[in-house]
């Protein structure tokens, strides 16, 4: 078997070995969660790799296919370029696939006194854009894809992987954000337009903070302004939608969706700017408990 | 001889009340179950007994107070029939 370089990287409660038949994808990684610990006991929960699609593909237009503990057969490989992305991509659906320790669901986070803000709703909703915009306002960081459900508590644990950026957040946020902060802009990728964004500092150093959610968001850009009531049928289906283990957790996923649907506020909020979205969020914010 | 149901062991079921539906996870499959109304209604006046379509309707009609329905056994009999096809209730023979 042709030689393998790798990374560890802890983020949040998941340890994660990166293995790579280039170096390029890995050097990226590194730069990008340079503030990052390293798994205490080199002990991973997942391992992702990065590998030719053919042998001869290692050289010659080299392609990258995902593989690892858990994997899609029909994933289609990306071009070496977008290396950092097959990572990601990876460490993503080692969770969505693996993860049974926390309750799942495909939303972003962001925290302030201790009290979780959830977001979650379609690719395109502006979830994890939201969440990259309040982090640099004031709000600590959770994470823009996985928010995870403590199971025992109902807490919020923290997973703040860097900020995947698609098209025109990535110009927003360069507006806001130091340039050293950013990855390589891929283009054209089967998400659009890829740039990553390192997770400002406070979210990393208290990634092991965990915290009580407090609100949960169904955000819809590009409508006019508005907050809508939703019932909690609705809610709960939504999320079981929205968890990539519900089902593989039975009882205790039950238990957890029915808690966090009974305590936690919720509302649908359509918005046409992150100005809009964070009065339409202090507003609701203000009244909370 | 009419058909008797069944409803799941207790011990199976776990019931949640959400705002206007009923959720219901079944430990033996692993899968929730969403119910409107009167399916909890039905599952709840049928306890560990096994009854007759025309006996549960006769028990909603009681319990809840409601005014006795021409139709109210079919209405029944369609869901315990609904519910028979999810595993939450059994047809019982004799």
């Amino acid at each position: 078997m042709a030689e393998m370089h790798q990374i560890l990287l802890k983020i949040g409660p998941a340890a994660f070995r990166i293995a790579s038949a280039w170096r390029r994808p890995l050097e990226e990684l590194e730069a990008l969660y340079r503030d990052f610990p390293a798994p205490t006991d080199n002990s991973v929960d997942f391992t992702v790799r990065l590998e030719p699609e053919k042998p001869w593909r290692r050289f010659i237009r080299p392609s990258v296919h995902i593989g690892g503990d858990f994997w899609l057969p029909d994933a289609a490989p990306l071009p070496l370029g977008q290396g950092l992305l097959a990572a990601e991509m990876g460490m993503n659906l080692q969770m969505a696939l693996g993860w049974r320790r926390h309750l799942l669901l495909h939303a972003s986070s962001v925290e302030k006194d201790g009290k979780a803000l959830i977001m979650t709703g379609l690719s395109g909703s502006g979830k994890s854009t939201l969440s990259a915009m309040l982090a640099e306002r004031g709000w600590r960081f959770m994470g823009d894809e996985f928010a995870l459900l403590d199971l025992e508590t109902g807490d919020l644990v923290p997973f703040p992987r860097l900020i995947s950026l698609k098209n025109k957040a990535i110009e927003t946020m360069q507006q806001v954000v130091p340039e050293n902060r950013f990855g390589p802009e891929m283009k054209a990728t089967p998400k659009g337009d890829i740039r990553h964004l390192i997770p400002p500092t406070a979210a990393v150093a208290r990634m092991d903070e965990p915290a009580r959610p407090a609100l949960l968001l169904f955000p819809r850009f590009g409508h006019a302004p508005e907050l809508r009531d939703m019932g909690q049928s609705e809610v709960f289906v939504r999320l079981t939608q929205a968890s990539t283990n519900y089902v593989a957790l039975g009882e205790a996923g039950f238990h957890a969706l029915t808690r966090f649907v009974d305590r936690v506020p919720t509302k649908a909020m359509d918005y046409q700017s992150g100005e809009q979205a964070e009065a339409l969020i202090q507003s609701l914010w203000s009244k909370l408990p | 001889m009419s058909l008797k149901y069944r409803a799941a062991p207790k011990d199976d079921l776990i019931w949640h009340d959400l705002d206007s539906m009923t959720l219901l996870f079944h430990r033996p499959s692993g899968i929730t179950h969403m119910l409107a109304d009167p399916a909890p209604a039905i599952m709840e006046v049928m306890q560990d007994s096994s009854l007759t379509a025309s006996e549960i309707a006769l028990l909603l009609i009681a319990q809840f107070e409601i005014e006795s329905a021409a139709d109210a056994e079919n209405i029944v009999l369609a869901r315990l029939e609904e519910l028979s096809g999810l595993g939450l209730v059994a047809r019982v023979s004799g």
